[in-house]
This record gives C-alpha cells, structure tokens and sequence, in this order.
C-alpha cells in the first residue's frame, strides 16, 4: 500500500513538472516571438506541440506566428512556404480540438494572407472561404472579441473595394472591445490577444 | 525494504544523474549550413534552434535510446534513433523536400490551371472570364497555343489532329459525349456548367500512361472537392435562363442546377445565314453530391441530363432547295469516383462513369435513330516509397455499345452495330533525383475486343531545373486509338491508329510572369482511309495513312508590370501533312493554319466596378480544295480575325449585369469552300464560301448569386 502511495506520489510529481515545463516553454516562446525572433518562436512552439500532444494551443501559436510573420515579407516563395507549413500546424491542432472557434479565426487569418499577398489570384478563390470561417466561428462563440473584430475589418475592406462606407461596421468594433474586456479563460495560455489591434481597424472609422 | 528499494529505483530513473550535452552541426547537401532548424529530442522540451553557422547544443536529461530530430521548412525531416550519450559532434545532412515549392515539375506538355499545381499558367477563374468564351469552358482553352482556331466546330483541334483526337476526362473518368449534340458549321460548347470544376489540366501532347485512347491531347477536369458556401445561383440571358443551389452539411454537399436555352426569340431579331426551322433548344440538369469519410477519403457523384433538339436547312451547292437536318439528342452521364488514403502510404483512386446517349437524326426524308452506350471503370493505386520514389499502377475496362437503324425511303433500312470493348493496365514510376531532377517512366497496355488488338505505348518525361525560375522539360509517347464510330460502323476489321510525341519545353516563371516556349514533333502511322466521299456501307477502309505535326508553342502571360491589368498572348506556329479520309496524298486539312495568334486581356475598372475583356484571334489562311485545280488542298482562304468583346458590371457584391460580343469589329470570315459534285458548261466546278452562321454573337445576362455571406458572386462563371 505504502509503495502505491509513494508511486502515486512520483507520478503526480511527475505531472506537475511537466506542467510546469509546458508553463516555462510557452512563456519562453511568446518571450522569443517578443523579442523578434519569431523562427525560434516558431521551432519552441513545435517542440512543446510534439511534446505535449493532444494540446492544440502550441500548434495553433505555431501556425499564428508563421502567419504574422508573412506579412512582413516580400519575397513570394517563402511566404507560400510560411503558410503551407501553418496550414499544417492547424490541421493537427483541429485534430486535438474540434469546432474550436479560435482555430477558425487563426485559419481566416491564414487565408486572408493569402488573400493580402496575391489578391488577382487568391482574392475570388478564397474571399467566400474566409467569410465563411469568421461565419461559422462567430455561430460557435457570438461573444468571442477576435471574430468579431477581425470580421468587422475583413468587411471594412470588402466595403471599401466596393465603394460602400465601411463605418457601417464601426459598432461591431465597439462590440469587439467591450468583449474583450470580459474575456476570461481557466486554461493557461488560451488566446486572448487582439486587443492592441483595436485602435488600427478603428483608423477607418475616423 | 520493499518500498525503499522502490524508492532507490524510482529515484534513480527520476533524477537521471546530471545532464547530457547534445551538440552538432545542420548543413544541406553541399555542406551549406542551414540556420534555424528546429533540432529536438522527440516527446521532451528538450531542444534548440541551429545558429548562424549551423551549429546547435542542447542539454537533456534523458537516457537510453531517443528519437533525435531535425526539421526545416523545405527540407526533409531528419530523425536519428540513438542513446543520447553518444549524440555528440553530429553531422546532420537535410535532404531538400521534393514536394515543396521551387522544385522541377513535369509539364512538358501540359497546363495547368488551378490553385495547388505548381505550374499553374492560368487560374480557373481565367478561364471562364475570357472575352468570347461565353461561359464554355472549352473555349476559353482555345486561347492556348497548341490549339487551332476553328470556331466553326467549337471542339479542340491540337497539333495537326482532329477534334477526335482529344479526350476529355471528369475526376479521372471518361467523358464520352463532352459537347453538345450539333451539325455541320454550328459550333457546340461543352456540356458542362463551368462553376463545378476548380482546376483543369490540358495535355496538347505527352500525357501520362493513365490515359490512353487518344492521339493528340487529354483535357482533364477536376469538380469541386468541397464549395464555399450555401448559396442560389441565378442566371437570366437573353437566349436562356438558369439556376443553381448548393447545401452544406458537416461532411457533405450538395449541389444542383439546370438551364434552358432557347434560341427563337434571339435569332428572330438576329439574321442568320442559314434558315432555322425549329431554333435550337435545350434543357440541361445536373447534380452534384460529395461526401468526406471521417478518414479523408472523398466520395464524388455527378449525374447530368441533357436535352436538344433544333431542325435547319443548310445552304448546299449540290441541291438549290438545301439540305433540311434535324436532330433530337438526349444525353444522360453518371460519374463516381472515390479518393483516398490507404495504410503505408498507398492511395486509391476508383470510379465509374457511364454514359447513354440517343440521336434521332432527319437530313432530308432519311431518318436516322442510334443509340450508344459506354462505360468506364477505374482503379489506380499509388504507393509513396519515399518523397523520392512513387509507384502508381492501374486497370481501366472500356464497354461501348452502339446501335443504329437508318431509314432511306425507296432504298432500304440498315441496321448496324457493334460492341467496342477494351481493357487497360498501366504503371508509372515517379522518381525525383533531387529538388532539380525529375522522371516519370510509364507503360501502358491495352486490349481492344473489337478490333482484336493489343498494344504497349511506352511513356517518359524528364525535367530539370536551369535555374530557381526556369525549367526544361522532355516528353516522348506512343499512342494508340481506335476508328471512330462513323468507321467501326462499317469496319471492325483495323487497326488502331498511332501517333509518337517527342517534346521539348522550356518554362520561365517569375512572380506573375510566365514564359513558356515547347517545340513538338509529333508522327503519325496507319490513319484510317477509306475510297469514298464519306465512310459508308461498301467503302473499302484500310490502315494505309499518315503524316506529321511539327511546330513550335509560345505563351506570354504578365500579371504585374501594368496595374489591374492581366494579359496573356500565344502563338502557334504548326507544319503538318496527313494522308488519312479520302485523300490522294499527303496535305494540310482544313482545321490546321499555319499560324495561329490569341491575345487575351482583362482589365479591372475599379471606379466602373467593371471587368473588361478583350480576345484577339488571329489565324493564317486555312488550307481548301479546289477541283479546278490540279494540285489537292492547295488553296488557302483569307486570314480569320476576331475581337471579343465583353463586360461585366458589378451592380453589387452579388449582381452582376454582363454584356458580350463576339467578333466586335465585324470582321468578315471565311472558313472553307464547298465545290460543287460537277462542272458547269464551261468546264468549271462553282463554289460556295462556308461562313460562320452570323458574324457577330450577342449576349446580354444578369447574373444574381444568394447566399447567406453576401460576397460570393459568379463573376467566375462569366
């Protein structure tokens, strides 16, 4: 009995140290993404996400960085390849977490880089699939800030290649940030960023 | 005791005595370090990134036997089963990942337009916005080079072969009626409504041992695998209307839509030069339904059914009266296929496609009735050995049954038939010798029950990249096909026809730019003769034809250098002779001009919310008989020009108002001659010109699209 115990006892330790690994490597990531070296960002995220398996959030992050730093770059051919490689990072994470809202908007974002990069050629391909990402995301959480804000600037611009007003969207932003004040979540390290994007998307509601 | 000496046990494991430094160095082939790689022990947090020259060190506390790994993007992931104490000084070698962007491609031959392929000339969306298309998705390809213009006939001409010569498949599977049923001098368009296919692959010479039965070129159309959204679709124009509606659920959709087309009213305001008894009409419906297994693989179902009927009287300089034609064609075509991922990288592909398909045919007081069946079945097996090696192999059966009972008053009815069955296997190997090196070998044998024949077309290409934009690519293939039905009517007593391709082509891509120039020439052995004016009950038929086709393709297409403007030219320069039909010798035939010249252009009006597109065909004089001479097909008609001409207006994000014209400038076109069957009194055989119907086509339609998200639109449909 005592031997369970003190067995029972190892393992629980066990747990908590990788928790706390997982804890150290993420911080340290979003550290090394902070600190603009985004491909060492990239490689921790990928190292946890294979560590950790059945966690989406190392891939998701994987993918998220891979997809800011594209719009950075000029260089066609490494932009396809950043992109190609998140795609893969979020189909493994839509394989640990199902209809998750967050993975939708991360993969709206990844098509509008595509859309942002080459807009003759992914414009008409992909436009309908990113409305129907932030659509479906929005169906799942109607509360979740970055759908709505993200949506709100997708529409902003479609408004504006048709010569429409896009301030018809401004209250959605509104909406998005009294959201974001609300936003809570018991898992470590769930995504709650977006916030400091507000200000930007509201530049075409002046 | 027991439990201290567990606890001794577990401590040891646990506290893994210190910490074992792992080191090394990432380079390429060339020993070129590779910074950035992520090098890791997998399962652990334990790893690091590769530095500026390529070295990494990382400590661990493990022990025993690790998976040590190494990824890149680009490159091969690298792993390296060892006990970490000996994982010191390593020298990692990355291979380049032949599947990644910036390798060689094997496209001599072939373009592709899609998103995925990484020699896409075109987009799908090209296709179907170029002026003078009008929505055929079969016209638009008549812009590349490799074709013949022949807008009488409205098929594809390549390289020096008939419209016969080319196959036309649907997610690998046969089509065997792809165009609408028509005559003489009325140019048909494809079946098929151009917003269910996302990526097309036209082969003008080259093409894979998949595919056989064809002398000159496949086109290959790959349908939607999942569409965007729910929506409604609806169509209004001025010579029919349609619509169109797509559901969605989780694992799969649904799509359907039909059109009518009436062409009365239209050619009530529009003279015609031939006088329409009854105007063409037509009613077409198709369905789509797809569905996606919890393991990925993808299960496709279409089903299309087709009405036309029209009746005419064609000028003739035979008969002053002409020549009254009728025809009721109903077409019904089913095609199933399923893609998906087996065990140890092997991939299925298999599907069924059949056809019905039934003609009731008046020309004068004959009557014609035939009815044909056809039936294709399709397994493909790949296995991925590595990135480098893949092995594909397959088995095709061909069933075709035709039947035909033709009435000539005051002289009999004659009944024909036939079954034309055929069985084919064929194997591929794919071996890519690095990033720059490509091969594909390929074997493909057939089996004709008809006509009792077997045949082996061997297959190979090879390409190799100059440099990161350019590329060179070899093609050789031996082809084989059957007579068509007009011959095995009579016959089935021949041999296949044979045509060998020896391909050269060199591609320039740079960022929106794309050059491409492929030189051919292409042989072609026992062409089917026979010594009538057209194949009949008594012609003596014989394999005794042949001829060439050599020539030179080249495509211009540039995206960036002048804003919102994209344009493509092509040129096709063609040398070709044939002894096959009824002629005395080796001559150019009439569907084959020597230079053939496509200018495509769209420009986007952002202000006008407008998409103008512009054609310009050009051909050099087309090759005709004339009995008064002694020379056979030595005659050239004028040059054929054309403008097209088209706009589509966005009312809004969903509606759209479009306006088109063909030949804008009224040019006035001549595309053979027809001599009369004997001279007059002077010794001379009178001739009439074979101009299009009307020189200028009219088409005016509002386009409105439903859906829930409000952007799609059907400007790709255009």
């Amino acid at each position: 009995m005592k031997t369970v115990l003190i067995i029972l006892s190892f393992l629980t330790a066990t747990t908590i140290n990788a928790q706390a690994a997982y804890e150290k490597g993420m911080t340290k990531a979003f550290e090394l993404w902070e600190t603009k070296t985004p491909d060492e960002a990239i490689n921790l995220f990928e190292r946890i996400a294979k560590a950790e398996k059945e966690n989406w959030l190392p891939f998701y992050y994987a993918a998220q960085v891979h997809i800011v730093t594209t719009f950075g770059i000029k260089d066609a051919e490494e932009i396809e390849l950043r992109l190609k490689k998140a795609q893969n990072f979020l189909n493994e994470a839509k394989t640990f977490s199902k209809n998750n809202a967050e993975i939708m908007i991360m993969e709206a974002m990844l098509n509008t880089a595509y859309v942002a990069y080459n807009p003759s050629v992914y414009g008409p391909a992909l436009s309908a699939k990113v409305e129907e990402l932030y659509q479906k995301a929005k169906a799942l959480q109607p509360k979740n800030p970055r759908a709505i804000l993200y949506h709100a600037e997708w529409k902003m611009g479609s408004a504006k290649f048709w010569g429409k007003d896009p301030k018809a969207f401004c209250p959605e932003i509104e909406k998005a940030i009294l959201y974001f004040e609300k936003e809570t979540h018991d898992t470590p390290f769930y995504p709650k960023w977006g916030k400091n994007q507000v200000k930007r998307v509201q530049q075409s509601c002046q | 005791m027991k439990s201290k000496l567990t606890i001794a046990l577990l401590l040891l494991v646990y506290n893994l005595s210190g910490q074992i430094n792992i080191t090394g160095k990432v380079t390429d082939k060339k020993g070129i370090p590779i910074i950035g790689a992520n090098v890791y022990l997998e399962g652990t947090y334990d790893g690091s990134s590769s530095d500026e020259t390529g070295s990494f060190s990382f400590t661990t506390s493990e022990t025993g036997q690790q998976n040590f790994i190494v990824s890149f993007l680009s490159f091969e992931t690298y792993t390296l089963n060892k006990d970490v104490s000996e994982m010191k000084n390593l020298n990692v070698i990355l291979k380049e990942d032949v599947n990644s962007l910036g390798s060689v491609v094997l496209n001599a031959g072939s373009f592709s337009a899609g998103d995925n392929s990484k020699a896409s000339v075109l987009t799908p969306l090209d296709i179907v916005t170029t002026a003078g298309s009008a929505g055929d998705y079969i016209a638009a390809l008549q812009t590349l080079p490799g074709t013949s213009n022949a807008s009488e006939d409205g098929r594809l001409f390549v390289r020096g072969g008939d419209a016969n010569e080319t196959n036309i498949y649907i997610d690998g599977l046969r089509v065997f009626q792809p165009f609408l049923a028509t005559t003489n001098n009325i140019p048909t368009r494809g079946r098929f409504s151009p917003f269910l296919f996302k990526g097309t692959n036209f082969s003008t010479g080259g093409y894979s041992a998949e595919f056989g039965d064809a002398l000159s070129s496949v086109l290959q159309l790959n349908t939607i695998d999942e569409p965007d959204q729910e929506k409604t679709d609806l169509q209004f124009i001025n010579v029919g209307l349609g619509g169109g509606n797509t559901q969605k659920w989780d694992n799969s959709s649904l799509s359907v839509n039909a059109f009518y087309i009436n062409l009365k009213p239209y050619q009530g305001l529009i003279e015609q030069r031939v006088k329409w008894i009854t105007p063409y009409e037509s009613l077409s419906g198709e369905t789509v339904y797809r569905h996606k297994f919890s393991n990925d693989g993808l299960l496709k179902v279409y089903g299309g059914l087709n009405y036309a009927n029209f009746e005419l009287i064609q000028d003739d300089i035979n008969t002053t009266e002409g020549v009254n034609f009728g025809l009721k064609n109903r077409n019904l075509y089913l095609n199933a296929s399923y893609k998906g991922n087996l065990k140890n990288d092997w991939d299925i592909a298999t599907g069924a496609s059949f056809a019905n398909d039934e003609n009731d045919i008046k020309i004068d007081d004959t009557t014609v009735d035939d009815t044909e069946n056809s039936f294709h079945f399709k397994l493909k097996l790949r296995k991925r050995f590595s990135n480098q090696f893949k092995l594909s192999f397959g088995a095709e059966q061909f069933l075709n049954t035709f039947s035909e009972k033709a009435e000539i008053p005051s002289i009999d009815t004659f009944n024909t038939t036939y079954d034309n069955h055929s069985t084919a296997v064929f194997t591929e190997a794919n071996i890519f010798f690095s990033k720059k090196l490509a091969l594909q070998v390929g074997v493909r044998g057939v089996h004709n029950t008809l006509l009792n024949y077997s045949k082996i077309s061997p297959r190979t290409s090879l390409a190799y990249k100059t440099t990161s934009k350019s590329q060179i690519s070899l093609a050789y293939g031996d082809f084989y096909q059957a007579p068509q039905q007009d011959v095995l009517k009579y016959n089935s007593m021949l041999e296949p026809e044979k045509s060998s391709h020896y391909i050269l082509n060199y591609l320039y891509q740079d960022n929106g730019r794309t050059f491409r120039a492929e030189g051919y020439y292409k042989s072609y052995k026992s062409l089917i003769k026979f010594d009538t004016e057209i194949p009949e009950f008594g012609s003596n038929f014989n394999n005794n034809g042949d001829g060439y086709a050599a020539g030179l393709d080249i495509f211009w297409r540039d995206n960036k250098s002048i804003k919102n403007l994209e344009y493509w030219a092509s040129y096709s320069y063609l040398d070709t002779e044939r002894d096959y039909k009824n002629y005395p010798n080796r001559a150019t035939p009439n569907f084959a001009a020597k230079h053939n010249l496509s200018l495509v252009t769209k420009y986007w009006i952002k202000d006008w919310k407008s998409l103008i597109s512009t054609t310009y065909n050009f051909s050099s004089g087309r090759p005709y008989n004339d009995p008064n001479e002694s020379v056979f097909q030595n005659q050239k008609t004028r040059t054929f020009n054309a403008v097209n001409f088209s706009w589509a207006y966005l009312i809004s994000q969903q509606k759209i108002l479009y306006f088109s014209v063909s030949n804008a400038l009224d040019f006035n076109n001549v595309f053979n001659y027809q001599y009369s069957n004997t001279p007059d009194a002077n010794g001379n055989f009178s001739r009439r010109a074979i101009r299009p119907n009307a020189d200028q086509f009219f088409i005016l339609g509002f386009f409105w699209t439903i859906s829930d998200n409000k952007t799609d639109n059907q400007l790709d449909n255009l």
